[in-house]
């Protein structure tokens, strides 16, 4: 084993995929404890999949599907608050519509695009190991600056996420955190595609803040925890797919699927202790 | 008594259509004033009218700080918003009642941690401090959002129907509450409950489309008729009831 994980390592993209990991693990566990807490978790199920529409634009004019991605999961990000606000769409029905419109806008553009694309595939179920370094770049970057934004505005983040409209009495600019805050969501999650893929990639955001929550109920050690969490199930998911051979993305997930299940019977054996004890 | 906010005929509501038209109130240091009034009728509206959530769209509301680094307002909104799984301590609610002195950067200075043990002591739930809220009663719940609303010791206390989802006790120790913080701020209390109105606030403001100032908590059905305020009975006297309004 240890044999198989030093070879491993002898090649370049596999240390791109931990660097990727590792990065994708801090911003999802920033971007997921909000939308955990703030139950934006559909929000975010809808964004990731209407950011579909973008790629199959993408091959079809021939840009990076990236870009497409990332342009139609912003305008999905706000085109709910606009369908919600402006046009009177109920919120979870807006949802609903965009993110199967986004699916469809990309299904229609693969099937029009020339040829066979041999990086579908990538976009719907995730591989990190195809990671370049002009992700990580671009990943590193997104960090850098959500990891400042989180330090230097904490306590707004968290005061809006439980209670905006006190918040607001607060002098809090409230819709324009929120309005960030969203566009963090829409890049972290466009960004994040490389690992896990469209299809998978909620429970990337929603996992770890849930296992973290079973132990702490504070906002920021949930950030924190689920950042290692996260972390762990990516490599541990990586490490199993390489050596059985089987998806990496569908790897990770039961991984920390697995690491819910585990930490959850942690949680009820402490209780159940504490109620003896009493 | 001091003025600390005066709306002059003010009309006010959202996307052009007009909730409250052309009214007038002001209130002064230790006034406690019942806001009553039909679901609908507006109470939402003035409340956010007198935080300055929501600007008028005709008139004026004045507000009257004496200093400039002054809390006018304590708010305690209805607490069916508050999402009780939310994962943050008692201590943290109540620190963000500071978060307009603060402002968006600010970082948390020993004495403000200072003024949260004082107020949690002063509502008597110090034990409850590093409690996340999930594990707290209504009633506990409710003594927090009131702390949060008081830590900035403002000179207004707003209260949104403080008395729902609360148990009987609680609701009379808020009241003896509320009487003692009465001698240091002025009151806005919206109430459905007329009995408690009636036997603990000084005045009342009438609220169906537009406002009524009555300036005495006495008040008969003849004039709430006359008022345009369709709640139903009237208790005085010492006791407490609990009378419903119209549903």
């Amino acid at each position: 084993m240890l044999n198989t994980i030093a070879n491993f390592f002898e090649y370049q993209f596999v240390t791109n995929a931990f660097a990727a990991a590792l990065l994708i693990s801090i911003a999802a566990a920033m971007v997921g404890t909000y939308i955990v807490a703030r139950r934006l978790v559909f929000l975010s199920g809808g964004i990731t999949h209407a950011s579909f529409g973008g790629i199959g634009i993408g091959y079809y004019i021939g840009i990076n599907p990236i870009l497409g991605a990332a342009a139609f999961a912003v305008l999905a990000a706000f085109g709910v608050e606009a369908l919600s606000q402006k046009m009177n769409v109920r919120e979870d029905s807006a949802i609903g519509m965009l993110w199967s419109v986004g699916m469809a806008i990309g299904i229609f553009f693969i099937f029009l695009t020339p040829g066979y694309s041999p990086n579908l595939m990538t976009f719907l179920f995730g591989s990190i190991l195809t990671v370049s370094s002009s992700d990580l770049i671009l990943l590193l970057i997104l960090n850098v600056v959500m990891v400042s934004f989180f330090i230097i505005f904490y306590k707004p983040i968290l005061y809006l996420a439980f209670d905006s409209e006190f918040a607001k009495t607060q002098q809090i600019p409230v819709k324009t955190f929120s309005y960030i805050l969203k566009g963090f969501i829409a890049i972290t999650i466009v960004l994040s595609i490389r690992m896990v893929g469209i299809i998978l990639l909620i429970s990337m955001l929603t996992i770890p803040p849930t296992i973290a929550n079973l132990f702490t109920k504070r906002f920021s050690s949930i950030i924190y925890i689920s950042a290692v969490v996260g972390f762990v199930g990516a490599i541990g998911g990586l490490l199993i797919s390489y050596n059985i051979n089987v998806p990496s993305g569908a790897t990770i997930i039961m991984v920390l699927v697995t690491i819910f299940a585990a930490a959850k019977l942690v949680k009820y054996i402490i209780i159940r202790t504490q109620l003896r004890g009493v | 008594m001091a003025k600390i906010i005066e709306i002059v005929s003010a009309s006010a509501g959202y996307n052009n259509e007009i909730i409250l038209k052309d009214i007038n109130l002001e209130i002064s240091d230790r006034d406690f004033v019942g806001i009553i009034g039909p679901n609908g009728g507006g109470k939402t509206t003035l409340l956010k009218l007198l935080l300055g959530e929501l600007k008028p769209i005709k008139g004026k509301v004045k507000r009257c700080s004496k200093k400039p680094n002054e809390s006018l307002f304590g708010y305690l909104p209805q607490n069916t918003n508050i999402d009780k799984q939310f994962p943050i301590t008692v201590n943290e609610v109540v620190l963000s009642g500071l978060l307009g002195k603060k402002g968006v950067t600010g970082r948390y200075t020993k004495n403000d941690k200072q003024l949260a043990l004082d107020v949690l002591q002063r509502i008597g739930i110090t034990d409850l401090k590093n409690k996340p809220i999930g594990e707290l009663s209504g009633g506990q719940l409710q003594r927090v959002l009131l702390s949060r609303a008081l830590i900035s010791n403002p000179r207004l206390l707003v209260l949104d129907e403080p008395n729902t989802y609360v148990d009987n006790r609680f609701e009379k120790e808020l009241y003896e509450l509320l009487k003692e913080l009465n001698k240091e701020m002025a009151i806005v209390m919206v109430s459905h409950d007329m009995g408690t109105i009636t036997s603990h606030v000084k005045t009342i403001a009438c609220v169906n489309r537009t406002l009524h100032y009555h300036p005495s908590n006495k008040i008969s059905n003849e004039q709430l008729a006359a008022y345009d305020c369709p709640i139903q009975v009237i208790a005085h006297g010492p006791i407490p009831h609990t009378i419903l309004g119209e549903h």
